[in-house]
């Protein structure tokens, strides 16, 4: 059985080449910056940064790119006492850097490593009374985190745990849809693309998509789209590469995926590469980071891109990563 | 950096400037070093005093969103600074967190963590002043009036007020009418403040609710005008468009069960389509009438497909041995099914009465004179009347309501008359259409409305069908002026032929669902050169003999699993590159693939991996398909004739054969002479013969 797409779609002749070698190369070089002030600045992230170079580079065929012991090693050593895992070592417990740890070591097939047990009554912890969760004990509630919880409870199968209550989980999520189809981070909190693939992501999982209209969403979404192949995160703002990902993830979840231009937003992100250092910035002409270099190699994946690994639109995650554990996609 | 929005890339310097930048960073790297091991210190020494804080200061001045560093600031104050202050002292310590995060807020508006410790300090105060966190989060609009954090934060102000308020509606409607006026003033600085029209459809439906009908009726004229103002400065601009949509709303889609009718006798099979895709929460309820008693059938419903939790075609299977008498009855309640689209629902029961009497239909290959439609009766939607068994065995009378209504979020149900509504709104876009004749978004909204307009009227009218001709038009025009989308303007041009095309199929329903089966039979349908994408609701087909779709654009093949009755099926000409949904097509003899994108001979197979080990489907069947010109026939050698054989009931061999050019030729030709060649003879040629069983092929099909 073939990793990669099963069915590549055509590139336009005009769109440049993909730099693979010069991405897998701009990640590898990531954690060796230590002398850019940049690099301490946002330790904050580290940890979802190896979940975005380590997703980059199992899409672009080259796990081996990392050193995997290593990474467990770390990762490990950022799980606290509580089950949670900090954005770094000695950094408190949030839930972001919870499923980023849980998602790199699925990946790496070394759950073995950590407490699981620990991870999911954190988890569990975090919801509140109206079904929504908190990003940690400070409370702060957002949609991203609801994903966040229901994502990781999945991956670690424990979504039957008698503790988390998922009609209520649904009602909160419904409760954050907006007046043009969209979802926001809290209720009345405006649409905004990356919160409705955490939102469409979250009722994709709990089997409850018929809170969605689709063809509603679907065309909101689409929308998106500016003339210049780019995908914009809401109304009347500017693309970016990131969006790439959020909304076609979503239509990819609403089976409306064909609703933009793939290969218009191919081309886009392609070339928003840098072609000096590799990786992907968030349009053409800024500077590169890994996070845009994941969701842009991503977001080809899910376009088709020849020679891509398959990627699953839910998780976000190698496809065959998702199918070893046994998650069958019901989208 | 982990995540850069905006940074521009600079063009590379000089070795000495170069140097020089790297020389102060350095020193700045330094610095910040320093500090983290001086935060370190904090937090193994659990230090709380002044020069505590202050590091977590200069440290948040760099980093904003080390969200530990923020935790560790809140520790401080908690267990040193506030630990025993009294009110005015910790009132002041707050203060001056609150001038902390809005110095800081200026310079990183969109800092998650600095929006929370604000909260984090308002919701400590004793005496917060909300007063002043709504002018503060005024000005802040003012300067970025898109910034979601600042809108979200203002919500929250307005919330926090409201609950302070408590039961005095009188204040919170009175918050909520100033909030509308707010956005109003944003909107008129800019049309295109999609945050503005955001909000303002949050307050619009509780202004609403407390409005008498003549006020609620001045409220619509200003929203429409304030609209036609925007669309009318930038009608290339979505966002007052978006608020248009909504404006307009949608009827409530509701569900029809289309009919019942008998598929087996030996064992008692029945099949309940409706017009939309539904998951069944409780199994609807069969009953028969046993020496004039009604009692429940056992048995097991589950939809078409490979996933038979969800369809718009359900089949009920008696359980093994059940008897039943020569009626059968169905029930459907409202809480019964759940749609898969949002906001559908059935608005009250159905029952479908099928007669048992007149088997005439030796197996269930589906012959003509099988289908027997229900009687369909009207039921009270609030209570469950049904033969369901009460505890002491006595006939219950259960109340129930749909439980699946999705809250409308639509305020124009209020209204009163929709159609003139609906008009005139209709009439104002045709007139910016004349104007600007190649802008999309009109084109689209009037599409919308005459959509909303289709739905006040019967389906069968001379209107119903001016109205869909133009809406059919509008696509091609949106086709021609915004590639972009174009699928999604052919995916809907599809619907809208499709509900043009099938009008003999179903037909107007006085009764309990609004559309139901055509009371005449129609065994064949040409959908050819359609310009179909997909085939929108598959349910439609469940009685037809022959389907032809030649020449479309269809790409999946999932449908199939709903022609329960067909045998003869065209889609050659299409655009289809994996066969699915065959195995629960259990009277197809024919099926015409040719010059589709099938590539890969696991592509066709995956077809044929068949469902309940095909107790569904007949003994003995025949399937030809026809594969010329696709790209597996050059792949997989020459060949594309394709035969497929279910040897006998339980087991699940497949015996798959390709045949020759020359030999369909000569088949064509018998067939053409009136022989009958799919009984018995098989013409088998070529070098590969496959035969297996349903496990091994799926174990061999790539998902």
């Amino acid at each position: 059985m073939s990793i990669l797409n099963n069915n590549p779609a055509a590139v336009d002749a005009s769109a440049p080449e993909l730099l693979l070698d010069q991405h897998v190369k701009y990640i590898q070089a990531l954690d060796t910056k230590k002398n850019d002030l940049e690099y301490w600045l946002t330790e904050h992230l580290r940890v979802n940064g190896l979940y975005w170079g380590a997703t980059a580079l199992q899409i672009l065929g080259h796990p081996e790119a990392l050193d995997q012991d290593q990474i467990v090693e770390y990762l490990v050593k950022c799980q606290h006492d509580n089950g949670g895992f900090g954005g770094h070592i000695d950094h408190d417990p949030h839930i972001l850097s919870t499923l980023s740890a849980v998602q790199v070591l699925i990946t790496y097939d070394r759950l073995d490593a950590i407490n699981v047990d620990k991870v999911v009554d954190y988890i569990i912890s975090l919801q509140n009374e109206d079904g929504s969760f908190s990003g940690d004990s400070w409370g702060e509630v957002d949609t991203r985190f609801v994903f966040c919880a229901v994502m990781c409870l999945n991956l670690l199968k424990r979504l039957d745990d008698k503790r988390l209550d998922i009609p209520k989980t649904i009602e909160y999520i419904v409760r954050c849809r907006n007046f043009d189809g969209g979802f926001g981070s809290s209720p009345g909190g405006e649409s905004h693309a990356a919160q409705v693939y955490v939102c469409v992501g979250t009722l994709t999982i709990l089997g409850a998509l018929n809170h969605v209209d689709a063809d509603q969403l679907g065309w909101w979404l689409s929308e998106r789209q500016l003339k210049n192949g780019g995908l914009n995160g809401r109304p009347e703002k500017l693309e970016d590469v990131c969006y790439s990902w959020w909304v076609l993830s979503s239509l990819s979840m609403l089976r409306r995926s064909h609703w933009i231009d793939s290969e218009k937003l191919t081309k886009f992100i392609l070339e928003s590469q840098d072609t000096e250092t590799g990786g992907i910035a968030d349009r053409p002409g800024n500077m590169p980071d890994v996070f845009h270099t994941n969701f842009g190699i991503c977001g080809l994946s899910l376009l088709g891109y020849p020679g891509l690994v398959a990627v699953d639109p839910v998780y976000c995650m190698p496809r065959h990563v998702i199918q070893r554990i046994g998650l069958t996609d019901k989208h | 950096m982990a995540s850069r929005h905006g940074q521009k890339k600079e063009k590379p310097e000089s070795p000495e400037v170069l140097k020089a930048k790297q020389d102060k960073e350095a020193v700045l790297l330094r610095e910040y070093l320093d500090l983290k091991d001086s935060l370190k210190e904090i937090v193994d020494s659990k230090k709380r005093d002044n020069d505590a804080l202050r590091i977590t200061t200069s440290l948040l001045r760099k980093s904003p969103d080390y969200y530990t560093i923020w935790n560790v600031r809140r520790i401080i104050l908690k267990e040193g600074f506030l630990q025993n202050a009294d009110d005015e002292t910790a009132n002041k310590i707050y203060n001056s967190e609150l001038e902390f995060v809005q110095e800081n807020l200026k310079l990183n508006p969109k800092s998650y963590y600095m929006w929370n410790h604000r909260r984090w300090c308002l919701e400590h105060m004793s005496q917060p002043r909300w007063d002043r966190e709504l002018a503060m989060v005024s000005k802040f609009l003012e300067m970025d009036a898109r910034n979601f954090h600042g809108w979200d934060y203002r919500r929250y102000i307005i919330k926090q007020l409201d609950l302070k308020d408590g039961e005095a509606t009188d204040k919170v409607l009175e918050r909520v009418q100033s909030e509308f006026e707010f956005t109003t003033t944003k909107i008129s600085q800019n049309f295109s403040n999609y945050s503005a029209w955001h909000n303002r459809s949050t307050l619009l439906g509780k202004l609403a609710e407390n409005m008498t009908e003549k006020e609620r009726e001045a409220t619509v004229e200003t929203e429409f005008d304030l609209v036609k103002n925007a669309i009318y400065t930038d009608p290339e601009d979505q966002s007052a468009w978006l608020y248009e949509l909504w404006l307009i709303g949608r009827e409530e889609r509701k569900i029809s069960v289309l009919g019942a009718s008998v598929i087996s006798f030996h064992p008692l099979e029945i099949v309940v389509a409706f017009d939309e895709t539904v998951k069944v929460d409780n199994a609807f309820t069969v009953s028969t009438r046993v020496d004039h008693v009604a009692v429940p059938l056992e048995g097991e419903w589950r939809a078409t497909g490979s996933d038979s939790s969800m369809g718009s075609v359900w089949i009920f299977q008696q359980a093994p041995g059940a008897q039943y008498g020569p009626t059968i009855e169905i029930l459907i309640f409202p809480d019964d099914v759940c749609a898969v689209r949002a906001g559908s629902s059935l608005p009250s029961a159905v029952c479908f009465e099928l007669e048992t009497l007149n088997q005439s239909f030796e197996d269930i290959s589906g012959r003509l004179g099988r289908l027997v439609v229900g009687k369909n009766l009207m039921y009270d939607v609030t209570k469950r009347i049904g033969p369901v068994r009460g505890p002491d065995g006595s006939l219950e009378t259960q109340e129930t309501t749909p439980k699946h209504r999705v809250t409308s979020l639509t305020w124009s149900e209020l209204l009163q008359d929709r159609v003139a509504l609906l008009e005139r709104e209709i009439a104002v876009v045709r007139e910016l259409i004349e104007i600007e004749p190649d802008c999309k978004w009109p084109i689209q909204i009037l599409s919308t409305l005459l959509s909303e307009l289709r739905k006040t009227v019967s389906i069968e009218s001379t209107k119903a069908k001016i109205l869909d001709d133009e809406c059919i038009e509008l696509q091609e025009k949106l086709i021609s002026i915004d590639p972009l989308r174009q699928e999604r303007y052919e995916d809907r041009r599809t619907q809208l032929v499709f509900d043009r095309e099938t009008l003999k199929l179903i037909k107007d329903s006085k009764k309990a669902t609004e559309i139901e089966f055509a009371d005449r039979f129609t065994p064949d349908l040409d959908l050819s050169m359609r310009g179909l994408t997909h085939i929108p609701m598959s349910s439609y087909f469940v009685h037809l003999h022959t389907l032809n779709l030649d020449s479309n654009a269809i790409k999946s093949t999932r449908f199939i699993r709903n022609l329960l009755n067909v045998r003869r099926l065209i889609l050659s000409n299409n655009l289809i590159e994996r066969l699915e949904g065959l195995q629960h097509a259990p009277s197809l003899e024919y099926l015409t693939l040719e010059n589709n994108m099938i590539a890969k001979w696991e592509d066709v197979v995956a077809g044929f991996v068949f469902w309940r080990e095909g107790k569904l489907g007949r003994t003995g069947g025949h399937v030809k398909v026809l594969l010329g010109s696709n790209p597996v026939v050059e792949n997989e050698g020459g060949e594309y004739v394709l035969e497929k054989r279910w040897e006998e009931v339980g087991e699940v061999g497949i015996e798959i054969q390709w045949q020759s050019e020359e030999l369909r030729l000569a088949e064509d030709a018998l067939e053409a002479a009136g022989n009958d060649i799919s009984s018995g003879t098989t013409y088998t040629e070529g070098a590969r013969r496959v035969s297996t069983t349903a496990v091994e092929f799926a174990a061999g099909v790539s998902q």
